[in-house]
């Protein structure tokens, strides 16, 4: 039997500010009169949506900012009404919808679980019967009688999580909260939702731009995008579309490049990468060969110079750095527009987005005339490889290894008593 | 019906640990603590005895002190429960926007706190009445009655005024100034007496009398304070004829104040 059950939910929500009394006045007279009113651009949040999520079902959402996923998950939680469609709930829900909402900042630690708990509808028994385990969880018992705030806002989040997983209900939201902390705060929060989940075997709706770990915690996923559900299935297959459509996104998103500095002797006019043939395209086969063209503008002459081309994530992990080394430094260019090539034969990078970077230096000593970052955004796709499977992480493969395995005679070495896992 | 009730039950541990909140919160980092809910109405009780002793204001035989302090307790409890109960929302909006639970909670865990604050205020007046050596009568039972329908009246203001407000903020602003316009047409400085004696023995307004009169008593308050002050300190039942026209004021307005209240409550969330 379905615990959640949506039915062709839609939100609109009004464009710009709420009208003040005059307007509202002067609508009411054009209404009267039968004039049209100035009414305000409706904006749909969720678009006929419809889902049934079973007991026990670990739903992840997911999608770009502003594609529905908290509007729909405030929605399951009662916080807003819908425009039309329905949502119908059969069981208590804890939201963990931005943890820490209804602390007091002059309470105390104490005083804080007693009211965040009984906001989120636990009595004052549980809480009191908790107590200890949400303390020690939150590893706090040191700080709890000390008003909260003083705590640093990690110390906040850090109860705040222990407050809201304590909850014991049958349908748990969760809207980005495992971000908090440090990273081994992170750790245990993570583990304690896979606790939750694997565990107490609760239904549980997650919302999380953290990909992976959506794969790993959800056994459905729901990919939303501008308000309609675009996808619906197992993970591998939906983040995968996911991971699509943003490679896309980041890839016409014209963004100035991150970095761009000249002394003025050398202007970037176009970076571009085309195919083996001179076709231009910016969607390029895994291991297939791949030009990468820099046009440039010489406003004096370049005395022996060096150029570097190199290629970096988009978050600017630097991946490959390529000189030109000694091939021109024996010459001098003139004046004028010129046009630089690296080839490659076999592109080595594994599916994903990444840009180009560019650096011109003359002269000995050498000195820098020109350095750009962010240049130009191309994407890596494979038509064998599944962008969200095991064998596309990182971000290259061994070009050429092999693998051995023995049947090893004799004990083996004793192991350490804990092993990390994950 | 029903439902309201039993919301009320199932959330009354809530409502608790709010109204807790809101009292430890407002006297947390106070010296004087708690002592501050009484400041207001024996500051006002003070100003106002002064003033009297200028303008002349006849208080029957009861010193006009603790007539008017008696007045200023159901007085003060109906102002300032107002005023949280129709900031209640705006000022929750964390919550509002984050968790949902029915959110009448809030106006009337607005109320709930402001009687503890009414409660430490009957020490005071306790106080007063050994000072000036009154005894209490039978009709002291009374009291948790008219307490009761104060709360009511308090509740009407609180639901409509808390809706609004989430809409337009003008409610929060004007609202302070409406309730000190209120004051004066209430029997808080003066006793009613002196209004019925004018209009009903005197006719000041000649054939206008009666209906002026029924159209001051429309003011619940009116009604509260003179029975509060009948049953406390003049050891007589409540005037009920001075109450009836307040009475039917708030049995028509607070379904409805309550009822636009919920129809409201829907889409605080998208506008707060």
């Amino acid at each position: 039997m379905a615990i959640i059950e949506v039915e062709h939910l839609t939100k609109e929500y009004r464009l710009g500010q709420i009208q003040g009394l005059k307007t509202a006045f002067l609508n009411a007279g054009r209404r009267l009169l039968g004039h049209p009113t100035e009414e305000r651009l409706p904006f749909k949040a969720l678009d006929d949506v419809s889902f049934s999520i079973e007991q026990g079902e670990v739903v992840g959402i997911i999608g770009h900012n502003g594609a529905g996923k908290s509007t729909l998950l405030k929605m399951l939680a009662g916080i807003t009404t819908p425009t039309s469609g329905s949502v119908k709930v059969d069981g208590r829900i804890a939201p963990l919808i931005e943890v820490g909402a209804g602390f007091v900042p002059d309470f105390t630690g104490r005083e804080n679980v007693y009211l965040n708990g009984s906001i989120l509808g636990l009595s004052k028994k549980e809480i009191d019967r908790k107590f200890d385990e949400i303390v020690d969880f939150a590893e706090m018992s040191q700080f709890i009688d000390t008003p909260v705030k003083r705590y640093s806002s990690g110390m906040q989040v850090k109860l705040a999580f222990a407050v809201a997983t304590s909850i014991e209900s049958e349908i748990l939201i969760v809207d980005e909260v495992l971000a908090v902390g440090d990273l081994a705060f992170q750790r245990k929060c993570f583990d304690r939702m896979e606790d939750l989940i694997k565990r107490q075997e609760k239904t549980v709706l997650l919302v999380s731009h953290n990909i992976r770990q959506v794969e790993r915690l959800c056994s459905r996923v729901i990919l939303m995008n501008h308000g309609r559900t675009m996808m619906d299935g197992t993970p591998k297959a939906v983040c995968n579309v996911f991971y699509e459509e943003s490679d896309r996104q980041i890839a016409i998103q014209k963004t100035g490049p991150g970095r761009l500095q000249t002394t003025g002797e050398a202007e970037i006019i176009d970076i571009y990468c085309t195919r083996f043939d001179g076709t231009r395209t910016d969607a390029i086969e895994f291991g297939q060969p791949i030009r990468i063209v820099a046009k440039i503008e010489a406003t004096k002459p370049l005395i022996s110079p060096l150029f570097v081309v190199g290629i970096h994530t988009t978050d600017f992990i630097y991946l490959t750095t390529t000189t030109s080394s000694d091939n021109y430094r024996h010459m001098t260019l003139p004046p004028g527009p010129h046009e630089i090539a690296l080839n490659i034969d076999r592109f080595p990078l594994l599916p994903n987005v990444y840009s180009i970077r560019l650096s011109i230096d003359v002269e000995t000593p050498i000195k820098n005339v020109l350095y750009g970052e962010n240049l130009h955004h191309f994407t890596v796709r494979s038509s064998g490889l599944q962008r969200s499977g095991s064998n596309c992480e990182g971000f290259f493969p061994f070009e050429k290894c092999t693998w051995t395995l023995d049947q090893v005679a004799g004990d083996l070495p004793p192991r350490p008593a804990s092993s990390l896992t994950g | 019906m029903h439902a309201v009730a039993a919301n009320l039950i199932r959330y009354r541990e809530l409502m608790a640990t709010l109204a807790w909140k809101n009292i430890a919160l407002r006297y947390k980092q106070a010296y004087l603590g708690i002592a501050w809910a009484i400041l207001k109405p024996v500051s006002l009780m003070l100003i106002f005895t002064l003033v009297k002793s200028f303008v002349g204001i006849k208080s029957g035989n009861i010193p006009y002190p603790i007539l008017t302090f008696a007045a200023l307790m159901p007085w003060t409890f109906f102002q300032e429960s107002a005023s949280d109960g129709v900031n209640s929302v705006v000022g929750n909006t964390a919550l509002i926007k984050k968790i949902y639970f029915p959110r009448e909670i809030f106006p009337i865990t607005a109320v709930l706190t402001k009687l503890v604050e009414l409660g430490i205020n009957f020490i005071i007046l306790a106080g007063m009445m050994v000072w000036y050596e009154m005894m209490p009568g039978i009709y002291i039972l009374w009291v948790p009655v008219i307490i009761a329908y104060t709360v009511l009246a308090t509740l009407t203001v609180a639901f409509a005024g808390a809706a609004v407000n989430v809409y337009y903020r003008d409610v929060g602003q004007a609202l302070p100034v409406l309730l000190s316009l209120l004051m004066y047409a209430s029997p808080v400085i003066y006793p009613l007496e002196l209004v019925k004696e004018k209009l009903l023995v005197h006719q000041a307004a000649g054939d206008w009398s009666h209906a002026l009169y029924t159209l001051y008593t429309l003011n619940p308050l009116a009604g509260i304070i003179d029975a509060f002050q009948s049953v406390v300190l003049r050891n007589q039942a409540p005037d009920l004829m001075s109450m009836t026209p307040g009475a039917v004021t708030i049995a028509v307005l607070l379904p409805l104040s309550y009822l636009y209240f919920k129809r409201a409550e829907s889409y605080f969330a998208d506008v707060i």
